[in-house]
């Protein structure tokens, strides 16, 4: 059985034989004050939705977005998305259908139906061009 | 199936913003070479090589809105199978440090990875768990390539360091 912890992956900023960076830009890329300074560890996730690497800060205390649809933890934006709308559209499926575009997609990118089918009808269907 | 690292060796580095053409030689590309294909990144490093004075640099990892094309070529860049007896597959990956058309970072997905260090004497890691992977897919913008490319406020100064992916 699978734990939340073991989607983690491991994030090291070693600055021990550095002047390191201040905590301005660290802070803007999301990490605590203090991680520009030393040895910084932290674990990550990968956001399940978008695939951003979120850096994990040990301290925080506001609940992480979780996505019970596809179990997973997701970034704070898709966490506010999926919040607003309710959709889970894991990045993993969207590559899944891409690649079954590809598939399915002739050669021309133009959709042909049956001649069985109504003029107006099929003129609209021929003039769809899949992404 | 087959894993490569991409290194690059001592690349010189320089700010740019997003949406704008990333520099020759001041950048690292990596994209699918098909419509279907499919690359897996799992750990992307980079160390600083700053010899003198302080140089911090912000670094980003992410996709492009706009995809290197035509005669692409990698100054100093390496891209090693990392298994010694496994075949390699017939069509490998797109790989860049120039091109006539210069990739663009994406303002949108464009930091999938936020990599800030000091080039003196500092260096930075991520490493994905197994199925945590940043998918790369087909050969078009914005899901076909991603970049590592210094953001506005790089010092310019020198660096080196590797991105590890899987060939799906």
């Amino acid at each position: 059985m699978s734990s939340k912890r073991s989607h983690e992956g491991y994030f090291v900023m070693d600055h021990r034989g550095s002047p390191g960076v201040p905590d301005e830009i660290v802070q803007k890329d999301g990490l605590v004050s203090g991680a520009g300074h030393g040895l910084f560890e932290s674990a990550t996730f990968t956001c399940n939705h978008c695939e951003a690497v979120v850096v994990k800060n040990p301290d925080r205390s506001r609940e992480r977005a979780w996505c019970k649809k596809c179990d997973h933890y997701i970034c704070d934006g898709c966490g506010m998305t999926m919040h607003k709308t309710g959709l889970c559209y894991p990045f993993k499926a969207m590559v899944a259908d891409i690649l079954n575009l590809q598939d399915r997609r002739p050669a021309e990118s133009v959709v042909e139906q049956s001649a069985l089918l109504t003029p107006k009808l099929n003129e609209a269907l021929s003039n769809i061009i899949l992404p | 199936m087959a894993r490569y690292s991409l290194v690059f060796s001592s690349q010189a580095t320089v700010a740019t913003a997003d949406t704008t053409a990333l520099t020759a030689n001041k950048y690292v590309a990596l994209g699918g070479n098909s419509t279907t294909m499919q690359l897996k990144v799992n750990e992307v490093q980079c160390g600083g090589e700053a010899t003198a004075a302080s140089a911090v640099q912000i670094y980003r990892f992410g996709r492009s809105s706009t995809v290197a094309a035509t005669s692409l070529t990698g100054t100093d860049l390496y891209n090693a199978n990392l298994d010694a007896t496994s075949t390699a597959p017939g069509t490998v990956a797109l790989f860049s440090s120039n091109s006539t058309t210069k990739p663009q970072r994406s303002s949108t997905l464009g930091s999938l990875i936020a990599h800030s260090f000091n080039a003196y004497g500092g260096l930075v890691r991520w490493q994905a768990r197994q199925g945590e992977e940043i998918t790369i897919v087909g050969n078009t913008a914005s899901l076909g390539e991603c970049t590592y490319s210094g953001f506005t406020g790089t010092v310019a100064s020198t660096v080196s360091g590797h991105i590890i992916y899987e060939l799906v």
